[in-house]
């Protein structure tokens, strides 16, 4: 009798294991074409998001457009996703300010085909195109709708709010 | 009541047509996942590449797990994204990581003006083994790794060029 126990719990473990495995695939396909969440801190998108922290919800459905907020793999640091915002998108050309708060020295560059233009709102302190240049396509990750946590700032991710 | 009695008959009909959609449904994921994450099989042409892959077009198994733990090398004939399209996708030889210095010249049938870069942190260059007919990082420049989207293993088709490609 001691080897149908065996049975039994091999019977459970695999009828759990392909549970698991349905829900991982159920996650999977939802989060790689649908929306996933993301974790965005840091000071380059204020006010839209704030320094310490947001929880928000990206699709991937959507191709990216003037003005929205996207999810991208950076060109400097392959393991980082930053968020800034599209500000140009390939043949538009942007003009951007080199040093903030040092000068008023101006640059205007048009995005070659296949890029997009991103930056931070909080143009003082953001790692950006105008550090790291135009971002390909292919890194963009997914275009965020809305913010889930901090709770009292559940809503729509929209245009930058003028200051 | 006939119409209720083909619903009872049709109805044991559909639960095995539903078990059968399953079973498929299910080895379609397996199928999606092995070819997404794994290991898949990408047909490839043009001349960039020559004399490495063929003209006319090979059927190579590249797979997709190294460029997720970093382990591109040097060499390594890669599967990227086109930086210049972002629905294309380009196969090309790494041929510089982060840090390197490289020098190529900038138009290999015209002259031997030689231009010197240094791979910035975070991208790749690339290029193809056919230097006159390759649109590679000479032309849009170093690549980020992200859009390394997989590493050539070895070549199936056509099958007297079966092997590991070098």
């Amino acid at each position: 009798m001691a080897s149908s126990f065996w049975n039994i719990a091999y019977q459970q473990a695999m009828r759990s294991g392909v549970f698991v495995a349905k829900v991982y695939s159920f996650l999977h396909v939802t989060t790689n074409y649908l929306a996933f969440p993301a974790y965005a801190f840091g000071p380059s998108m204020i006010p839209t998001l704030h320094p310490s922290g947001n929880v928000v919800l990206a699709e991937r459905i959507s191709k990216p457009s003037r003005g929205d907020v996207v999810v991208f793999q950076s060109p400097e640091d392959p393991n980082k996703l930053p968020t800034k915002r599209v500000v140009g998108l390939e043949g538009d050309s942007v003009s951007f300010v080199v040093g903030p708060g040092k000068n008023d020295e101006s640059r205007t560059i048009v995005v070659p085909k296949g890029h997009v233009w991103v930056e931070g709102d909080y143009i003082q302190n953001s790692r950006d195109s105008r550090i790291f240049g135009p971002v390909p396509y292919g890194l963009i990750q997914g275009r965020v709708l809305w913010r889930v946590w901090p709770f009292q700032d559940f809503g729509p991710i929209g245009p930058p709010t003028t200051t | 009541m006939r119409w209720l009695r083909y619903l009872n008959q049709w109805r044991g009909t559909a639960k095995e047509a539903l078990e059968q959609v399953s079973i498929v449904a299910k080895f379609l994921c397996l199928i999606h996942v092995t070819d997404r994450y794994i290991i898949s099989s990408t047909h490839v042409q043009g001349p960039s590449m020559l004399p490495t892959l063929n003209l006319t077009g090979d059927v190579i198994l590249a797979e997709h797990l190294s460029h997720r733990f970093g382990k591109i090398g040097l060499g390594d004939i890669v599967l990227v994204r086109s930086p210049t399209d972002p629905t294309r996708m380009v196969t090309k030889r790494v041929l510089g990581l982060e840090g390197h210095r490289l020098s190529f010249s900038a138009d290999p049938l015209v002259g031997d003006s030689s231009i010197s870069v240094v791979v910035p942190k975070g991208h790749v260059w690339i290029q193809g083994d056919n230097l006159y007919a390759s649109t590679d990082s000479r032309n849009f420049g170093p690549v980020p790794y992200n859009l390394i989207e997989g590493k050539a293993l070895l070549r199936v088709w056509p099958p007297r060029f079966f092997g590991s490609l070098r």
